[in-house]
This record gives C-alpha cells, structure tokens and sequence, in this order.
C-alpha cells in the first residue's frame, strides 16, 4: 500500500467516525480530536469581526 | 594488474554512514496524537501555509493529496513518525473540509474513485474475454464506406481494355517529332 492510499484509507476510517482505538489504549487518555469534535467544530460560527472603538 | 573501477557501495556501507544526519532518523519530536494535530493546524494558520493550501484548493487539487503533502513535509522534518501521520490525517482532512466550506470555496475530496470502471457482467465479460452473439451489435457503415469511391482521384478507370501500342509509344515519347507533327495537321 502507498503513502497516499493509507492516508486515504485513514480519512475515510475517521469520516465513518471510527477512533484509533489501539492508540488511545496506548495512551491510556482520550483524544480530543475525534470525530465528533470536529463535526462539532463545523457548526460553530465564524469568530465575529472585533468593531473598533471610536474612542 | 587491472583496476577494478566498481561504482557500487562496498556491501555494508550503510552501517558506516551517519544517519543522524537526517530528521526522520532521530526520534520524532512529538508523539502524542493530539499534540500532532495541534501542531499541524497551527502551521494551517500561518499565512504562508494558509495562502498555499487556499491556492491549492482553488485549483481543484483534492484535499487527500493537500493532506499527504503536509504529512510528508512533517515527516521530512522529524516532526512525528509515519504512523502518527496516518492516524492525524483524517482530523486534518476535516480541518481543511471546515476551512474551504467556511470560505466558500469548492473543493476536490480526492476520496471518489473516478478513474474507477465499476464492476458490471458486461465489463466482466470483456475483461475475461466471453462474447455473447446475442449482444453482438449490427454492424454499422462507417463513413468512409459511405463515400462514392468513383468520386475520388485514385479511382478505378471504367475502362479495363490496355491502351493501344501507338498511344503507349506517345506516353513514352517514343514516336518521332515528324510523325507528331503530322497527325497534328
């Protein structure tokens, strides 16, 4: 398999919302960059433009 | 006594050679998964990087390929191993998915399979070889068959008698002038 067939392989596993199980067992923590966080991180508005103080 | 010139390394060499010349021998600087995809978000964020991701984008390169190169920059750069890479792509790939929609922009996934034949019995029997005479289609007149070959320069004269030796002998410039010029009184 090349590189790039595994990165895609990798996108699509995490699309299906499917975690790295193995390594956060290996970690023994949670991941904060799951699937979930990320959709949760589409909804979110854009950052409102600062207005400037006229002062 | 010849001189054997081999352009060839001497067998063994590379456990001569100091590695550690190179990034991705040394052990990567980050480890944790989180930690990578941190990092490659805040480089996302950099101008430099954001202009050419956003110009990659906008001609059309699929954000698969947006994502091995930066894997493989990062790789290149002892940053994180190969595995780690493979494992923060999918976020970085969601990354890139939020930042295009938020912009606007449109963009190539690179996840269909567009250079794909789809599996079909009719694919399936071409490609093993099977004709079927029923599906054989009629054949059709293509269109130089169509073209009246009488029509063109190279055509078949109607004629098939030879031509007669006096008209050959004048083809060939075997006559004399004399008898030219009287036939042409």
């Amino acid at each position: 398999m090349k590189f790039d067939d595994a990165i895609k392989k990798s996108i699509k596993a995490f699309l299906d919302g499917k975690l790295p199980e193995g390594l956060i067992e290996a970690q023994g923590k949670d991941i904060i960059y799951t699937p979930e966080y990320m959709d949760d991180l589409a909804e979110m508005p854009e950052e409102p433009e600062m207005e400037e103080d006229d002062g | 006594m010849v001189e054997l010139m081999a352009d060839a390394p001497i067998p063994g060499e590379n456990y001569l050679s100091d590695t550690r010349n190179y990034p991705w021998h040394r052990p990567p600087e980050i480890v944790d998964y989180d930690e990578a995809v941190d990092y490659l978000i805040g480089r996302l964020g950099e101008p430099e990087h954001s202009e050419l991701i956003y110009s990659l984008i906008k001609l059309k390169q699929p954000l698969t390929s947006i994502v091995a190169g930066l894997m493989m920059q990062s790789i290149g750069r002892g940053k994180f191993a190969i595995d780690l890479a493979i494992l923060a792509a999918g976020p970085i790939y969601r990354y890139l998915e939020i930042l295009a929609d938020q912009n606007g922009m449109e963009y190539e996934t690179g996840l269909e399979n567009k250079g794909r034949i789809p599996i079909t019995p009719t694919t399936l029997k071409a490609a093993i070889g099977i004709v079927d005479d029923e599906e054989l289609e009629p054949e059709t007149e293509t269109p130089n068959a169509i073209i009246d070959a009488s029509q063109g320069l190279m055509e078949r004269p109607e004629t098939t008698e030879p031509t007669s030796a006096d008209d050959q002998a004048m083809m060939l410039g075997l006559l004399d002038d004399e008898a030219e010029n009287a036939d042409a009184l």
